[in-house]
């Protein structure tokens, strides 16, 4: 790999995919490069888990190709290959966690890369040491808070070592702590990423790129900063609660 | 069976669209089970024969689709191969010729034949009559007939969360298959199949209990509202008078 | 394989099955209050949805009948589910049949409830490995029940079906494997997660489950 112009991790082109007669993606190309993170916007239903499940192969694109790692993709077994390398976490965490305990769920990726039970339990063990989950590895996935569950699901994935990283919405839900924990995360991640993601504050903190899905074509942006007013709505206790509390954006870019 | 083949048979709410449609779903349900009854104790060639001829000519009234009904009739014929390669071994009786050093009996091979029309037979004509009315019509007829509403409310109840626990395990597998997995005969892939189903099944309990807490809050009392049925009219009353007489037909080819 | 098509038994067979099907479907809503028939459907939708799930044992794969599993969470409510499972199944896939209801939800459903009945005592306070066991042993028995009860259904039909019905009998090898396997691990799974939700006290006395 040529460090002035490294070789593309996945390229898409002419990407058709979604219901037959009405696509939602209608030729969509996308090019993400080693340590690019690129936001996906668009509106609900403009094609955004659909990407990424057509990068993954669950999704059968019905025109266009998926390169990914250096190789054109096409069958099962291709798209098997390629998930093992590109980690896809799920929009709803409650999809992917399914073992009895946190360790259990973490460990169930690096089984599946053919590693013994000590060695995958050792490299669960880690990933949630690198994340600051360890607390949580006896934890039963089911009893786990929302937020928990979806740094646990982000661990899940981390844990079979991917070269890009496949988030599907991971803020939604999330309250500030959690909301925050996660952006600290995957900023200090190395791998490439694409996040599909509507908040403009993890476009300005994490995202080096941005692709905007509409009318089922992709639009390629670059992310930039500028100063702008904004206006939080903040609780204030009559009584002293530890902590004030900010609910969220109120006020938009203007 | 695949699941999402199967699901989607389930979820093609009322297919209907050749004459069949007009008929109410009880008395297509009716016309059904006592074919079926009738068609148990059919032994006779001329008897099954008309009766095969019979669901035929339902399923052409019904629009059966050729591909997905044959479809179902080699899958229920895979069932029953076992069954159809034995009894000419089995059956004692005139030797037609060895196989293997056995014998193959003519009352074996007969009785072979008479077995495979028979179930076709009866395959065929609850597919014409019963699988295109759709699984919400068909509990208002269960219930139009006699079958207790419990039942008749908890087979409608059931439909409604198989969509959801379908697309639920659909999604689940899919994680799974994200991160790797390959279902095989090993240790890892039961642990994980057995966990999947664990998980099931508790979400499900704790699904069970806030849809009857939400069914409580909407101010259900445990009573559920009753089926409403239509007025038969003059294509129901066509088919009831039809009916009969092909049964009459059939009972008078295997009986006379 | 349990689900014997329309056009095969003989009419003393499947007149004792609808029979007895009714009685058991009758004992069971009896025992049901109506508002807990959302948490039955529930459940037997689950079930009906699991049973998709194939499972390779050895060179063959399996789909499950999960009755073994049904005794033990939902007890007698089992016999209405399988009974909606198996209407499903025969109008709208062509497996099973009409006339054959009534002896194949007896086939599958009865040993389920009646093994998870004998065995469900073990289950209280019982540690993962203990758990396992008893999900695996209530599902082989159950598995095998069923086997016995499917060839006796055959071969009291037509005493030429006896052949096959000892194929059959033996085909059922690698589902009661994978059967007990499954069952093992998710009663483990069960027994750790939420150790009570075996014979689900909201069946019995509308009590909370979600104790999350």
């Amino acid at each position: 790999m040529n460090a002035l112009n490294p070789a593309p991790l996945i390229r898409l082109s002419g990407i058709v995919a979604g219901y037959a007669g009405q696509p939602v993606l209608d030729g969509v190309d996308l090019v993400l490069d080693p340590g690019e993170r690129m936001v996906l916007l668009g509106a609900n239903g403009a094609g955004k888990s659909t990407l990424l499940h057509v990068i993954t192969g669950f999704i059968p694109a019905s025109a266009g190709t998926v390169e990914a790692f250096g190789a054109v993709r096409r069958s099962e077994a291709d798209f098997r290959a390629v998930r093992l390398r590109a980690g896809l976490v799920f929009q709803d965490a409650d999809d992917q966690l399914f073992c009895p305990t946190v360790i259990e769920d973490v460990a169930f990726g690096p089984l599946n890369l053919g590693q013994s039970r000590d060695e995958a339990y050792e490299t669960a063990r880690a990933t949630l040491r690198s994340l600051g989950l360890e607390p949580l590895a006896d934890r039963i996935t089911h009893r786990l808070s929302g937020g928990e569950k979806r740094l646990v699901s982000i661990a899940a994935v981390l844990a079979m070592k991917p070269e890009v990283l496949l988030l599907d919405e991971p803020t939604v839900g999330l309250d500030p702590d959690a909301y925050a924990r996660l952006g600290e995360i995957l900023a200090a991640l190395p791998q490439a990423m694409i996040i599909v993601a509507h908040d403009a504050h993890f476009m300005a903190s994490l995202a080096t790129c941005a692709l905007l899905l509409k009318d089922g074509r992709g639009h390629r942006g670059s992310i930039h900063q500028h100063p702008h007013h904004h206006s939080h709505a903040h609780v204030h206790f009559e009584h002293d609660v530890e902590g004030a509390m900010a609910l969220g954006h109120v006020g938009h870019d203007s | 069976m695949s699941g999402k083949a199967s699901a989607a048979a389930i979820f093609a709410e009322n297919r209907d669209t050749g004459p069949l449609a007009a008929i109410d779903p009880r008395v297509r349900l009716v016309a059904a089970i006592s074919f079926l009854v009738l068609l148990a104790t059919l032994h006779s060639a001329p008897a099954l024969a008309a009766a095969l001829m019979a669901a035929m000519v339902v399923a052409v009234f019904a629009r059966l689709p050729l591909g997905p009904t044959l479809r179902r009739l080699t899958a229920v014929e895979g069932f029953l191969l076992f069954l159809l390669l034995t009894l000419p071994l089995t059956m004692p009786g005139t030797e037609l010729f060895r196989l293997f050093g056995l014998s193959v009996s003519e009352e074996g091979v007969n009785r072979a034949i008479v077995i495979i029309v028979r179930v076709n037979a009866g395959v065929l004509m609850a597919a014409a009559l019963l699988s295109t009315m759709g699984t919400m019509r068909l509990a208002g007829a269960m219930n139009g007939i006699g079958v207790p509403p419990r039942i008749a409310h908890l087979f409608q109840l059931t439909v409604r969360y198989i969509a959801v626990f379908h697309e639920e395990y659909a999604r689940l597998r899919r994680a799974m298959r994200a991160r790797g997995f390959r279902a095989g005969s090993n240790r890892h892939s039961w642990r994980s199949l057995g966990h999947l189903l664990g998980m099931l099944v508790l979400r499900s309990a704790e699904r069970a209990e806030r849809v009857a807490w939400a069914m409580r809050a909407r101010g259900f009392s445990g009573s559920f509202p009753a089926f409403s049925q239509r007025r038969l009219e003059r294509p129901d009353y066509l088919l009831l008078l039809v009916w009969p007489a092909l049964l009459l037909a059939l009972a008078w080819l295997e009986f006379s | 394989m349990a689900h014997i098509p329309d056009g095969v038994l003989s009419v003393p067979v499947l007149v004792g099955g609808g029979v007895v099907t009714a009685a058991a479907l009758a004992y069971a809503l009896k025992k049901l209050d109506e508002d807990r028939l959302p948490r039955v459907a529930v459940l037997a939708a689950l079930f009906f949805v699991a049973s998709l799930i194939s499972v390779a044992v050895g060179p063959t794969s399996v789909h499950l009948l999960l009755s073994g599993l049904m005794g033990l969470i939902i007890g007698w409510s089992a016999v209405p589910a399988v009974f909606v499972g198996l209407v499903l199944q025969a109008v709208f896939f062509g497996f099973g049949g009409v006339t054959t209801l009534g002896v194949n939800t007896m086939n599958i459903a009865l040993p389920g409830v009646l093994w998870a009945m004998l065995f469900a005592p073990l289950l209280a306070n019982a540690n993962p490995r203990r758990a396992a066991m008893v999900g695996a042993t209530v599902a082989a028995l159950s598995v095998a029940s069923t086997a016995v009860m499917v060839a006796l259904s055959l071969t009291l039909s037509d005493a030429s079906y006896t052949l096959s019905a000892r194929i059959v009998l033996l085909s059922y090898g690698p589902l009661l494997v994978g059967e007990a396997i499954l069952t093992g691990f998710a009663c483990a799974f069960l027994a750790r997660v939420s150790p009570d939700i075996f014979l689900a006290p909201a069946m019995r006395r509308g009590g909370k489950l979600a104790a999350s």
